[in-house]
């Protein structure tokens, strides 16, 4: 099923869908942001790697949902640019920006007796007008984006019924209906036992697959070495380090974000790499570490 | 409404998808295939409960306004014979009665319970609190401090409405300035907005205080509401701007139903978020100042009328239109109470929507069940 999407995007009805375009070139120059007089982030200059799953770690408050915050608009950089497909987002149009660009928030909030199928359709909302606000194209991507998460058996039920693995397979197949060639999440599986984090990744993957570029920040080391295909390591603002996983992590890299020690290993049977032995140093308790 | 202009999206289109998972939610909806030779063609969606709903609220508005016409101390008029004088047929004392005194009332009454509604809907949702209404941020108490200064002449020449007008900017203005952002900080808004609207209401106290007895007689009806003293001038300016403030609500509606969700996600949609907000506000704003103008602070509409809507409407909608109806609704229906309760003696209909208005604030606040999400 997740080739009706791409096919959906081909159709000729919507010619100008931008997702149509198959590597979306997202590019941060000189970004500076900032909240209020405080500066997060100074002078950083990144390329994400069109088609495939990049991860955005690091230890808390060293920028990285405020870097995600300034490559999906929702905060207005103090300096630089965020170049999508060689355009500046800010000045986008919001829609425009809504078709090529999708965000999924922290644990977003459904208002009560939402059901998963009218947040799904939220999806469509870029892509419709006052005068079109629905069309049988609307309703063969919404229901592709139902199957393709799972959740068409689920499609009536309130949003705030489910569980929290089908709730954020929900917040995604929004996303998904979106149409969009680049996904933002911002930790993705924050609120997840073990199995719905491994099918939200897994999710999160098959959409790269089928050609999105997909960014996340995630709070857990382990799963972006087993999940992301490019690692972007950030401290105090920084990106200390950049790359595929099994060439970026090392025990140094890992000591410098979260001040532990560890030793590496290779999962034989994914070729990710692991971290096995970590146990902290005294640099974490008497807080020089960083 | 033919057949032929309601469709649903899967008569006339064969549908390839293996799955129909939202034709059980579809069928909620009239999907009005707009005839403008597009391909595919415009679709404008219709909840068919809110249209129900609307319906309901404008035979309820209808009703309520005849009887209103057709209730007073002045002369008892059978129903038809005030359906014979509104239209200027028979007795002329009737005609003189019925279009001259109580026709302008209940229109004053439909524009102000109408626009203090839409203005109470729109702001409820932007801020995301039922309690963020006009009323209660002090827009009214602005407004009617500025409207009683220029009818007691505190050295200032300007015409009630445009007083009024200002007045509820300036209270905005002063509660944004306080809170930075509405929305953001839910809480923090309502606060500044209650002191902005304490200190209206005492300087509007003030004035009252200093003034000649006759110049604060008439100035009361605009500290309390009440529909008996209406310059016609401000009902017109009411008139003027509620039809096009309707419009530009409808036309907000979708983005504000994406809005009700969080800024990041509307945002991440498409919406742009903060001129969303501004718009709404504005229209808020503009839609008090002038409403108070006619009737003064019966804010309580503003809360009553969203309220009444929402729960006729479907979930998960923000009923711009149900509001507006409602709130028409609320205050012909209160302003024709107040009049017959303790006739001859009048209530002003400021005195009545607090009566069952304020049961009502007690309710959103205290029941543990009912959230302060609109």
């Amino acid at each position: 099923m997740t080739h009706d999407i791409s096919a959906g995007e081909r159709d000729a009805t919507r010619p100008d869908t931008p997702s149509a375009t198959p590597a979306p070139d997202m590019t941060v120059r000189d970004l500076s942001l900032s909240y209020g007089p405080v500066a997060v982030i100074e002078n950083l200059d990144l390329r994400l790697p069109p088609g495939r799953v990049t991860a955005i770690v690091g230890p808390n408050g060293c920028g990285k949902s405020t870097l995600l915050a300034g490559l999906s608009r929702l905060l207005k950089p103090r300096d630089g640019t965020v170049l999508l497909d060689g355009a500046d987002i800010q000045r986008l149009p919001s829609r425009q920006l809504a078709k090529r660009l999708a965000l999924l928030p922290q644990q977003p909030h459904a208002p009560e007796a939402l059901t998963v199928a009218e947040l799904v359709r939220f999806g469509r909302h870029p892509h419709q007008s006052w005068l079109r606000q629905w069309s049988p194209e609307d309703k063969r991507i919404v229901d592709a984006a139902l199957d393709m998460t799972g959740l068409t058996p689920l499609a009536q039920r309130p949003v705030d019924a489910l569980s929290g693995g089908q709730r954020q397979r929900a917040w995604i197949a929004m996303a998904i209906a979106q149409q969009t060639a680049t996904l933002l999440l911002d930790e993705p599986t924050s609120a997840l036992d073990l199995g719905h984090q491994v099918e939200v990744y897994e999710l999160i993957q098959s959409l790269a697959t089928a050609g999105k570029t997909i960014v996340m920040v995630i709070h857990d080391l382990a799963s972006a070495c087993r999940y992301a295909d490019h690692l972007i390591a950030m401290h105090q603002g920084r990106v200390v380090a950049e790359g595929p996983p099994g060439e970026t992590v090392t025990p140094a890299l890992v000591k410098r974000l979260y001040g532990v020690e560890c030793s590496l290993m290779t999962d034989p049977a994914t070729g990710a790499p692991l971290l096995t032995n970590v146990r902290r140093t005294r640099d974490v308790l008497d807080g020089s570490a960083t | 409404m033919s057949d032929a202009s309601f469709t649903t999206p899967s008569a006339g289109h064969a549908m390839t998808s293996p799955v129909d998972a939202s034709n059980a939610v579809r069928q909620d909806k009239y999907y009005l295939a707009l005839p403008l030779g597009q391909r595919p063609p415009l679709r404008v969606i219709v909840d068919k409960r809110n249209l129900l709903a609307n319906l309901l609220l404008l035979g309820l508005l209808l009703m309520l306004a005849g009887v209103s016409l057709n209730t007073g101390s002045a002369a008892s008029l059978s129903l038809p014979a005030t359906l014979r004088a509104l239209f200027g047929e028979g007795d002329p004392l009737d005609i003189f009665v019925i279009r001259d005194l109580r026709l302008p009332r209940v229109v004053a009454g439909i524009a102000t319970g109408g626009a203090f509604a839409l203005a109470g809907c729109l702001m409820q949702t932007v801020a995301r609190n039922r309690l963020a209404t006009p009323g209660i941020v002090g827009l009214d108490n602005g407004a009617t401090a500025f409207a009683v200064a220029s009818v007691v002449g505190a050295g200032i020449s300007l015409a009630p409405p445009a007083m009024a007008l200002t007045g509820a900017a300036v209270a905005a203005a002063l509660t944004f300035g306080l809170t930075g952002r509405i929305g953001v900080r839910g809480y923090r808004f309502l606060v500044a907005g209650i002191g902005v609207g304490a200190v209206f209401g005492a300087l509007t106290q003030l004035m009252l205080t200093r003034v000649s007895i006759d110049a604060a007689n008439a100035a009361y009806p605009w500290t309390v509401g009440s529909l008996n003293a209406r310059p016609d001038h401000a009902v017109l300016s009411l008139s003027l701007a509620l039809p096009p403030a309707l419009l530009a609500g409808i036309w907000l509606t979708r983005s504000l139903t994406v809005l009700r969700l969080s800024d990041a996600v509307a945002t991440g949609l498409g919406v742009a978020a903060s001129r969303c907000r501004m718009i709404a506000l504005g229209i808020a704003v503009v839609l008090t100042g002038l409403a108070v103008a006619v009737a003064g602070p019966v804010g309580m509409v503003a809360l009553i009328g969203p309220e009444f809507a929402r729960q006729l409407s479907a979930r998960n909608t923000v009923p711009v239109v149900g509001a507006t109806l409602a709130g028409a609704v609320v205050m012909v229906a209160a302003d024709l109470l107040g009049r017959v309760l303790l006739a001859p003696i009048e209530i002003p209909v400021g005195i009545v929507t607090a009566l069952i208005g304020s049961p009502l604030l007690l309710w959103i606040l205290l029941n543990p069940n009912a959230r302060t999400a609109p």
